[in-house]
């Protein structure tokens, strides 16, 4: 393999904003915690405390049970869309990323429209209240929000297999069952255990879900790194907290970056969707069960812009947005609707032109150097790792005196919510980029163009919807972003999602429902711009 | 092939995967304007050696040397060396006059110019009609066109062609060889042509080099190798039969040989089988030692049936053939 100094350049630059926005301040957040007077104490502490052990036991659980569901209803799911061909099927694909641009709380808000005293359901199926609060009702909040991880990451595991290998196996007397375990068994349960670790990751690490829904018995490490920081006031025992809670959560990440590779199809490698067999029920099955996660993606969403207009009890219809304009919610958030939205949609571009750059950099760097690929995609999940409140708190403390104050901390959200959206813009981009031949790049450098000039003219162009993808997800992250924001944010940069928290914590629900269901609507709007922008016919 | 000095210098050029040596201490020269074929079954290191003068290969040891300049740590794009690649490898995002231009338009050359080399690839290649296409709507001839124009249209100093017939039509091959023939000339290109079939080498080579296990076997121009193999594998990879003479091993095409239905005392050959191959028959024959015959002719023989052979024509080899671990 070819190196030169175009990928080394790109590679230093990558690091250094990794070293400096994530690396060293959570280094040096966790190193004051240790070295400090109250440092072993604060150890000794995060083992025995039984709110830090019922924090990390929450955590287990939530996230492991979270996990588990999303897998098992996600697989059969993504079988469906990853093996087979059928009319709609790219429009579905996308529209399962739509759970994506949204924050955690509108899938709060969602369950409780659903399943809550006054949900939709709860009158006709009153056995399904016991979904809207509690673990169940997190688990469910989880599920909404990450099934479609899973559904997404079977069906790249899926594709990622080998026709020609299958019908080899087939051509030989193996029937479906030989064949599914010969060739396409493994990737998909790669792609299924990858949306898996990303399940138990997110869900373990989740902050707004467990307080709405269930208050201080199912706080997780997340939210009592952030007690201890905020509330208590005993920094210390938070940075080693984090500290226990990043080594704690290395395994599953360190897991998910090495897996994740695996879903790249080999160069050369074809996989040929074929039209379902509708003869076969093993078919009608997988079918259903993508059926079943799309109308309940669905009902969720329908379900918040429903509430925002025609909100519960007495509240007549177009109360929850008047309440929403009022100059009392104005003064409640200290920020206009309209300030906040202009906030939202401001970081989230920044955030994904900064996530973009970064991806871009980082796909060129791995595309000429594989050996580093592994060592890089770990350094760039570090701030997922970190977890959102670590990565905020750490920032917080290291950059905002150098800063200069409150004035600045834009620019703390903004790099919080792109390093945050970094790692799957990054592996939307080189999952196609591994996928084409080499050939093309090394036509055009043969013809004069720089190892960049190659990669920019020759390869990028071919993989145009990995570049959409790439800044979807890190816009749709960046738009949704609601812990580090949360952290970080003073009044004046408040955001959609900071909004619909601080409503949703005050029970102004109906208020709350429609900064939601506005949310939904931005996002389904840039969703809609960045879908309709094109698909790559080459591809 | 007039200057004196040689356009690229190939000398000891070792490379490897990984431990495994592909390439071992290869030399040899290319004139200007000579178009040298590097002959060679699958797997024998050409494509390796190609990568390597290209630059998307780092050599062991070694040194390429283009126009008197030693190579080492030049980047691919700055060694003005084209290369075409089997799958054509154009840009499908660009239509085919792009495609063309992507050279010159690096080279930043004036419009004139690139209009004039476009018209100018456009007629020797007969792509008038295919400019505003894309790729994706060309065949597979086709698309090795534009891949040689565009080649051609960054005017390198060197072409490397890494088989690039191998995935076209078989009917249209022998079209594209005597396009590529023409072109490469034409354009007074000093090129490298990499391929496994011999006919295809021959025909497009002013040399041609024989590689087996990454190692040079021989180097002359077609004629001179054809009519002297110089060695059983030679030989043999040339299609010759290598049989064992009354002075020595000597090499014989299947066309000379004629079967002696009674062989008496000389020996003898087992036919294992035979079938139709243009006008006539190819027969294969296993000698008492195991080894391959393969013999041209009007009536297949039975399978089975033993026979002498003799032969009207034929090309003394070297005594080491026998002695040759392969032959």
């Amino acid at each position: 393999m070819r190196r030169g100094s175009t990928d080394l350049l790109l590679l230093g630059a990558v690091v250094a904003v990794v070293t400096a926005f994530a690396l060293l301040p959570a280094g040096a957040l966790f190193a004051r915690s240790l070295g400090g007077s109250g440092g072993s104490g604060a150890i000794a502490s995060a083992f025995t405390e039984p709110a830090d052990r019922a924090a990390f036991r929450n955590s287990l659980v939530q996230g492991g049970l979270s996990a588990a569901l999303a897998m098992a209803i996600g697989y059969p799911a993504g079988v469906f869309l990853g093996r087979y061909r059928w009319p709609g099927r790219g429009t579905f694909r996308s529209a399962l990323l739509l759970p994506f641009l949204l924050p955690s709380l509108v899938m709060v808000l969602g369950v409780l429209d659903l399943f809550g005293p006054s949900g939709l359901l709860a009158g006709p199926f009153p056995a399904t209240r016991w979904l809207a609060s509690g673990v169940p009702g997190i688990v469910a909040v989880n599920l909404f929000y990450n099934v479609p991880i899973v559904v997404v990451l079977t069906a790249t595991g899926c594709e990622a297999s080998s026709s020609d290998l299958e019908e080899t196996v087939a051509s030989l007397g193996g029937g479906p069952t030989r064949a599914y375990l010969e060739t396409w068994a493994w990737p998909s349960w790669v792609g299924a255990a990858c949306g898996g670790l990303l399940t138990f990751v997110f869900s373990a690490l989740s902050f707004a879900p467990p307080i709405l829904l269930c208050g201080d018995r199912c706080t997780t490490s997340e939210i009592r790194v952030y007690q201890l920081a905020e509330i208590l006031g005993e920094p210390a025992a938070a940075g080693v907290l984090a500290l226990l809670l990043v080594v704690g959560f290395l395994a599953p990440a360190l897991a998910y970056v090495v897996l994740v590779r695996r879903l790249r199809p080999s160069r050369g490698r074809r996989h040929r969707s074929q039209p379902p067999s509708w003869g076969a029920p093993g078919t009608w099955a997988l079918a259903l069960s993508f059926g079943a996660v799309v109308v309940a993606e669905g009902a969720l969403v329908l379900a918040v812009l429903f509430r925002s207009l025609v909100p519960s009890g007495s509240g007549a219809t177009g109360r929850a947005w008047t309440t929403l304009f009022s100059s009392a919610t104005a003064a409640r958030l200290q920020i206009s609707v309209a300030g906040a939205v202009g906030n939202t949609l401001l970081f989230a571009s920044l955030a994904a032109g900064v996530a973009i750059v970064l991806a871009t950099a980082s796909s060129f760097v791995t595309s000429r150097r594989p050996a580093l690929a592994a060592g890089l995609g770990l350094l760039l999940f570090v701030p997922v790792l970190l977890s959102p409140v670590v990565l905020a708190e750490a920032l917080a403390a290291f950059w905002r005196p150098l800063l200069g104050g409150a004035a600045n901390v834009w620019l703390l959200i903004v790099l919080s919510q792109g390093l945050l959206g970094l790692p799957f813009a990054v592996q939307s981009l080189e999952i196609p980029l591994a996928a084409l031949p080499r050939a093309s790049a090394e036509a055009a450098e043969t013809l004069g163009a720089s190892p960049w000039g190659a990669f920019v003219d020759a390869e990028l162009p071919r993989v145009r919807r990995g570049v959409q993808t790439a800044l979807l997800f890190a816009f749709a992250l960046g738009l949704g972003e609601f812990t580090a924001t949360y952290f970080l944010v003073t009044p004046q940069f408040r955001t959609l999602p900071v909004a619909v928290y601080e409503l949703t914590n005050d029970r102004l629900f109906a208020a709350a429902g429609a900064a939601a269901a506005l949310l939904l609507g931005l996002s389904v709007v840039v969703f809609a711009l960045i879908v309709a922008s094109g698909v790559d016919p080459h591809e | 092939m007039s200057s004196s000095r040689p356009r690229l210098e190939v000398e000891r050029l070792s490379a490897s995967w990984g431990r495994t040596p592909v390439v071992r201490s290869v030399s040899f020269t290319v004139q200007e304007g000579e178009v040298l074929t590097l002959l060679g079954p699958n797997g024998s290191g050409k494509t390796t050696l190609l990568r390597a003068i290209a630059g998307f290969e780092r050599p062991t040891a070694g040194t390429v040397r283009l126009d008197g300049v030693d190579l080492a740590g030049v980047p691919p794009h700055r060694r003005s060396i084209g290369m075409l690649f089997q799958e054509a490898a154009l840009f499908p995002h660009r239509t085919v006059l792009e495609n063309i231009a992507y050279g010159p338009m690096l080279q930043r050359r004036d419009e004139r110019d690139l209009r004039a080399v476009v018209e100018r690839l456009s007629a020797l290649l007969t792509l008038g009609e295919l400019l505003d296409r894309s790729p994706l709507e060309l065949s597979g001839g086709e698309r090795q066109r534009v891949a040689l124009a565009r080649t051609l249209a960054a005017r390198p100093r060197l072409v490397l062609l890494d088989e690039p017939f191998a995935s076209v039509d078989v009917e249209i091959r022998a079209d594209l060889h005597a396009e590529f023939r023409a072109a490469l000339r034409e354009f007074g290109a000093t090129a490298i042509h990499v391929t496994h079939d011999r006919e295809e080498g021959f025909f497009l080579g002013d040399r041609v080099a024989l590689i087996f296990d990454g190692a040079l076997e021989a180097v002359g121009p077609p004629q001179e190798l054809y009519g002297h193999p110089g060695s059983a594998r030679t030989a043999r990879f040339l299609g010759y039969n290598v049989l064992e003479g009354a002075g020595g091993p000597i090499a014989v095409l299947p066309d000379d040989l004629t079967v002696v239905p009674d062989p008496g005392p000389g020996p003898t050959y087992t036919v294992r089988a035979a079938g139709l191959v243009g006008r006539g028959f190819l027969t294969v024959l296993e000698g008492a030692a195991g080894e391959r015959v393969d013999l041209r002719s009007d009536r297949p023989l039975p399978v089975g049936s033993v026979v002498g052979l003799r032969w009207s024509r034929g090309v003394p080899l070297p005594r080491a053939g026998p002695a040759d671990p392969r032959g």
